[in-house]
């Protein structure tokens, strides 16, 4: 639906390279995805795909290569972690990451897009529409019942629930989704895959799964990484059929 | 013994002067001065020195030694003067016996410390040919301490005949010396100063300094003929008010009012509560101050008042200089400009010596900090208690001194005792705290800092509050001296080669043993390590007592040249953490190249500002505070995945 | 429970700290119950002395808050919180000690026929405070000293900056966790060699006595000066306390806490987290100058001994033995240790005789403090607050705050993840 989106790139990534210790872990890569496309990348492990996703969110600074950005086409290389999440990048991670220590409720509520300067954090207090939109996102992500809970109390799963949440509560227009479905029943899965594809609608979001099945279930463009660099780029049928990615993935 | 070379002396320095005279007689001279030689004073011993040295008799240097020690006597009878030898008298003048020595009626001269002195000085000439080279070497050393005109003759003429080279060379600089200060013509003075010039030695540099002493003058006009060595600007290189100072001394100046003279003078002319007209209570003003002392002024009851537009006028009225006090202008900018090639190889000497003194620091520094990169580097454990072993190890010696009273072997005991004791230490704190800590390095750094203050408390109770004595064996006592701005101690040197063999023991251990490969592998990945087979338990109990007993082996040696007390070990905790931090963690090359560098910035630092060692101090810590900022993770720091978040 | 049946204002503030209430409650009685035995206002039980240490005690507990602000709440284990603490004191101890002079020097030059000038009075105070350095002139850092507003304002200004200055450098650079503890250590050290040299201006290792004297109070009893310090310590803590629990129960602790438990996922939400590090630290380092600046009038002296690192170790201990993570915490263990402590080297502790040995506890109190700290470590890592959770845990099971213990073994800082 949004290959052939004439619209200027969201985000371009143009022959990045890093090494660490002379290990190229990313090897002159160039990716780019439109303001709303659904992006899967797969790979076998030690492709790249962790790397590459810390490379746009700022973690990791390439040793080379461009990261333009947006309609202003700015350079998130010159940006902190805290700056490109601000730009509108948000990143879920594949481990689940919340503040266990902390009600899912305060999770959201920290995760909710609002001025993130430390004296507006100090006076901020939720209004009412800040309480509306929270109970909008934890009845999406199925917690509606257990604002209260520790995070830490949560299943797995639903720790991956809540992690979604916050993602959509920062209000992106770029998600870095990393193995959403791991950890999740079926049923759980097709939530997913189906929240995954309506946010598409207005979104950017990049998957990151091993899971092939998933991955058809997006049925989305997918892009192959392999040695950190781009093997092979199209439909998941087109993909599957190229013979470098067949030897990739079954070993030589 | 005294006796015996004073007269092989006395032969080898008069046969050529008897050659010249025909047969100088010293009881002719003697006689002569009798009274003086028997009650010598020091003011009036001078000439008949000079005369017996004059006679160029053949006993003249052995009667001057004896007189010196109190060995010649008078007879009452006669006035004849003797030696006592085997108690019989002999006469001083021809050696005759003159029969056993009485019990009365012999006076023994004794010369009071003045003259003794004066003929020690006249002595040193017999003494530089003397057959016993520390004897000559004595006299030199009498000479550089107190150089004097008539001893150019004399140096000169021993030089040829000196076969000992280093002793030639030394009368050679020294006779320069001599002839720099003294000399009696330009050319050989400007010729001696140019030869000075290679040299750094203290001495020398004192020599140059004298001929350069100024006098500092003052007055309407520059004197005519001196020796300017340089101008002094007011305002410049002199305070207006230092030289109008200056001038006040040298009676070309009225003498200023400092505001207590002024308030002085005030009080003096009170008159019905009012000074000059002005009520007492408004001079709590310096304006008002001033304005009454001018009606007083005005009045002629104060002297004029001095302020800064007279002080300013009658200094620029005046020269002020400073004149060599030496007259010669040519032995002057000779002397100015090989004090000026001395004083740039004197710099470069103190900086090599500065850098031996920084790099035997640093070596303190990397075996105090090694032991605490070990365990921090392979366990990401940060010991608080660090320091307490390197106390520990410092107390083990100090109780092996008290068992075995040799220090030689005492210190062979030690050091591996030492090891041994903050081994099982080290161990034993690992198993019972630090293993149920891992994972909370914050929690860690808390509870080895309960250990800490508990041992350091437990040391006072056991062994008191103040220092107890740890001594290094003689052989580690002195310097090794290169030159006399170059020297370094043997305990600083011992502790550099400790360092550097610890150094490479800890490269074969952790490159080239099993137990390295395997704290390698804990290192980097303990869950990986230990499904390939290696107890990670084990490895972290032998690292941290390894990285433990390193740091009693550091206490060994920095009990041997610092105090052993209580709180040693706090004193080297921080300046331990500084040289990992700097260094970065778990390398050993990065905490030497930490070491290194806290050593000899440390040592800069102190260079520059030789009077404030805490300052130096202070100086480091805000360094490597800024250092972090440029690299944080340290000079040698891990890169990628490795170094994690 | 539904959100927008969330409470507001005061009664949110409680909810969020249940022990608000009781906190400033237990304060207030034991204000009381001190004053009605003090010598100036009641029986006499309590000792001016003793109540001097109270009203000391108050301020090491409100230093154990601001440290447990930092450490507890955000992560930061500062070892050098004891350094803001010591130049509150010496802030304040220079108008103190300034005045004090002045007023001396005033009396002794009044009976001078010719009324002295600024510059005399100002040189003789120079003399008078500067003769035991062998200098006399006043530095250029006295020159607020004559002014008690100004000198006030330094109280919190001083520590602020060099808390603001030296927490941009440490957090931009990203230093952290045991990194960051050490370079604090590091600061205090420095400033502490610092004040020791006799030209650092404020006396070298004389540091500043007299304090108890207050300025215009001369005539009023050590009884009631005491008291009076004992309430603006008893106030300073609640009022401390009160801003803490404001600062912790928002957002603001949410995104503090969250930087305790993990550091880049709070930067990939978007929050510069140096920022909010950088306002933790400063805040407490405030705190932290105001709690000295109360304590050093009642202690009477201040020395640069006072800023060695060993005292913020201390403080750090106070906050773990309280159990951190708790605001009541920090205050429990300052209190409970430093008047222990007190007890115990204060010879109030009978010796032991085993016989063969007495153990006399002057001697063997730092051996007990510190052993009995590696087991609270080991064995409680609640502290004592973990006391107050064994109550409480019967009636509601909902906690908020911290527990950071080997039980919960999902919950771990940052830099153990390494």
């Amino acid at each position: 639906m949004s290959t052939a989106h004439p619209k200027a790139q969201l985000l371009e990534v143009s022959g990045v390279s890093v090494s660490f210790d002379g290990f190229k872990a990313i090897n002159n890569l160039s990716f780019s995805i439109g303001p709303a496309e659904l992006r899967a990348v797969i790979g076998p492990n030690g492709a790249g795909k962790t790397t590459f996703m810390d490379i746009i969110t700022g973690k990791t600074r390439p040793d080379a290569g461009r990261v333009i950005w947006g309609p202003r086409s700015q350079s998130l290389l010159a940006l902190s972690e805290a700056q490109i999440a601000r730009a509108g990048v948000g990143r879920k991670f594949q481990r689940p990451t919340v503040f266990e220590d902390q009600s899912v409720e305060d999770n959201l509520m920290m995760a909710l897009k609002a001025d993130r300067r430390p004296f507006r954090v100090l006076f901020w207090r939720p209004e009412s529409r800040d309480r509306e939109r929270i109970a909008e996102l934890a009845e999406t992500i199925g917690l509606a019942g257990m604002l209260g809970r520790r995070a830490g109390e949560l299943s797995h799963g639903q720790k991956q629930w809540l992690e979604i949440g916050m993602l959509l509560a920062q209000d992106p227009q770029l998600l870095l989704v990393d193995e959403p479905a791991a950890g999740m029943t079926p049923a759980e899965r097709e939530h997913t895959t189906a929240l995954l594809r309506s946010l598409a609608e207005q979104h950017a979001i990049v998957v990151v799964e091993h899971d092939m099945e998933f991955v058809r279930r997006l049925g989305c463009k997918v892009t192959v990484l392999h040695e950190g660099a781009v093997l092979a780029e199209g439909s998941l049928d087109h993909v599957t059929r190229n013979q470098e990615v067949i030897d990739v993935y079954l070993g030589r | 013994m005294l006796r015996a070379f004073v007269l092989a002396l006395a032969l080898a320095f008069a046969l050529p002067v008897a050659a010249q005279a025909q047969t100088p007689d010293l009881g002719a001279v003697l006689s002569e001065n009798a009274e003086e030689i028997a009650k010598p004073s020091r003011r009036s011993v001078g000439p008949v020195i000079e005369a017996l040295v004059a006679s160029g008799a053949p006993g003249v240097a052995e009667f001057l030694a004896r007189w010196q020690e109190r060995e010649v006597y008078q007879r009452e009878s006669d006035g004849r003067f003797v030696y006592i030898e085997d108690g019989r008298m002999v006469g001083v003048a021809d050696g005759a016996d003159l029969g056993a020595a009485p019990e009365d009626g012999l006076d023994q001269i004794r010369p009071n410390g003045g003259v003794r002195r004066e003929i020690a000085g006249a002595l040193v000439q017999f003494q530089l040919s003397a057959p016993d080279p520390a004897e000559r070497r004595a006299a030199l050393d009498a000479i550089s301490s107190d150089m004097a005109r008539d001893q150019i003759a004399p140096l000169e003429a021993s030089i040829p005949g000196e076969e000992l080279a280093a002793l030639k060379a030394r009368k050679t600089r020294l006779l320069d010396m001599l002839t720099a200060r003294f000399g009696s013509d330009t050319e050989a003075r400007t010729a001696a100063i140019a030869r000075m010039s290679s040299g750094v030695s203290v001495e020398l540099r004192g020599v140059l300094n004298q001929i350069l002493e100024v006098e500092e003058g003052r007055g309407a006009t520059l004197p005519p003929d001196a020796n300017l060595a340089r101008l002094r600007v007011p305002g410049s290189d002199l305070g207006i008010e230092a030289a109008y100072a200056e001038l006040v001394k040298a009676d070309l100046a009225p003498a200023p009012q400092s505001a207590e003279d002024l308030r002085q003078a005030l009080a003096a002319h009170i008159e019905g509560g009012s000074v000059g007209g002005l009520p007492l209570a408004r001079l709590s003003d310096p304006e008002a101050r001033r304005a009454a002392y001018d009606a007083l002024a005005a009045e002629g009851r104060v002297a004029p008042f001095v302020g800064p537009a007279e002080m300013m006028a009658a200094v620029e009225a005046h020269v002020f200089y400073a004149l060599y006090e030496e007259p010669d202008a040519a032995v002057t900018t000779a002397a100015a400009e090989a004090l000026a090639a001395v004083e740039t190889r004197v710099a470069l000497s103190e900086a090599v010596d500065i850098s031996l003194d920084a790099l035997s620091l640093a070596s303190i520094y990397f075996l105090a900090a090694i032991g605490l990169a070990v365990t921090f580097g392979v366990m990401g454990v940060i010991n608080m208690a660090h320091g307490e072993f390197i106390m520990m190890g410092a107390y083990t010696g100090y109780v092996v001194q008290q068992v075995i009273p040799d220090y030689t072997v005492s210190i062979l005991v030690a050091l591996p005792l030492a090891f041994a004791v903050t081994f099982a230490a080290g161990v034993a704190m690992e198993r019972l705290v630090i293993r149920w800590l891992y994972h909370r390095p914050l929690e860690t750094l808390l509870a080895t800092f309960g250990i800490s203050i508990a041992l350091q408390q437990l040391a006072k109770n056991i062994f008191g509050t103040q220092a107890r004595p740890f001594t290094a064996p003689d052989w580690l006592a002195g310097s090794m001296v290169i030159s006399d701005v170059i020297s370094i101690s043997y305990i600083r040197i011992a502790i550099f080669v400790l360092g550097l063999l610890f150094l490479g023991l800890l490269l074969f251990i952790l490159n080239r043993t099993r137990l390295g490969l395997e704290v390698r592998a804990v290192t980097q990945n303990p869950r990986m390590a230990a499904s390939m087979g290696i107890n990670p338990g084990r490895i972290n109990m032998l690292t941290f007592g390894l990285g433990s007993g390193i740091a009693g082996i550091a206490g060994v040696a920095i009990g041997l040249y610092a105090q052993v007390t209580s709180e040693m070990g706090a004193n080297y905790i921080v300046q331990s953490f500084m040289t990992v931090v700097v260094g970065g963690v778990g390398n050993v090359w990065g905490t030497l190249a930490g070491a290194t560098l806290i050593g000899f910035f440390q040592k800069g630092i102190e260079w520059f500002n030789p009077s404030n060692t805490l300052a130096a101090q202070t100086y480091m810590i805000l360094f490597i505070i800024l250092f972090i900022q440029v690299r944080p993770r340290g000079i040698v720091a891990l890169k990628g995945r490795a170094a994690g978040q | 429970m539904t959100p927008s049946s969330r409470p507001s204002g005061l009664a949110a503030l409680i909810r969020a700290t249940p022990s608000l209430p009781w906190f400033l409650g237990a304060l207030t009685l034991f204000t009381l119950l001190v004053t009605t035995l003090s010598e100036a206002l009641g029986t006499g039980l309590v000792s001016t002395s003793f109540l001097k240490v109270l009203g000391m005690t108050l301020c090491f507990c409100l230093a154990a808050l601001a440290m447990d602000l930092v450490w507890g709440y955000c992560g930061i284990l500062s070892l050098g919180h004891m350094a803001f603490f010591g130049i509150g004191g010496y802030a304040i101890g220079m108008w103190l000690m300034y005045a004090r002079t002045e007023a001396i020097v005033a009396e002794s030059l009044a009976n001078q026929l010719i009324p002295p000038t600024e510059a005399e009075i100002r040189d003789a105070i120079g003399a008078q405070i500067f003769g035991v350095v062998g200098a006399s002139e006043l530095p250029w850092i006295w020159g607020l000293a004559h002014a008690l507003p100004l000198q006030l304002l330094m109280v919190v200004l001083v520590p602020g900056l060099l808390a603001l200055v030296f927490g941009w450098l440490a957090f931009r650079s990203r230093v952290t966790g045991v990194y960051l503890s050490i370079l604090t250590q590091a600061m205090t050290l420095a400033l502490s060699l610092w004040l020791f040299q006799n030209d650092s201006g404020l006396r070298g290792n004389n540091g500043l006595s007299g304090l108890q004297n207050i300025p215009g109070f001369e005539a009023l009893p050590q009884a009631q000066v005491a008291l009076f310090f004992f309430w603006a310590s008893a106030l300073a803590l609640g009022l401390g306390y009160l801003l803490f629990a404001w600062v912790v129960a928002g957002k603001m602790g949410g995104v503090i806490r969250a930087i305790r438990d993990d550091e880049t996922r709070v930067r990939f939400l978007g929050y510069p987290v140096e920022g909010f590090k950088l306002f933790v630290f400063t805040l407490s380092a405030v705190v932290a100058g105001i709690a000295g600046a109360l304590y050093y009038p009642q202690a009477g002296i201040i020395n640069p001994g006072e800023i060695a690192p060993i005292a913020s170790i201390y403080l750090a201990v106070w906050v773990a033995i309280g159990g951190r993570g708790r605001l009541y915490g920090a205050v429990l263990g300052a209190g409970f240790v430093s008047l222990v402590s007190t007890w115990f080297t204060g010879g109030g502790a009978p010796a032991i005789d085993l016989g063969i040995y007495r153990i006399d506890w002057v001697d063997w109190w730092l051996v007990l403090l510190g052993l009995s700290f590696v087991l609270v470590t080991l064995f409680a890592p609640k502290g004592l607050g973990g006391l107050v959770d064994l109550w409480t845990a019967r009636q509601a099971p909902e906690r908020h705050g911290s527990d950071l213990g080997p039980d919960e073994g999902a919950l771990r800082e940052p830099e153990a993840e390494r």
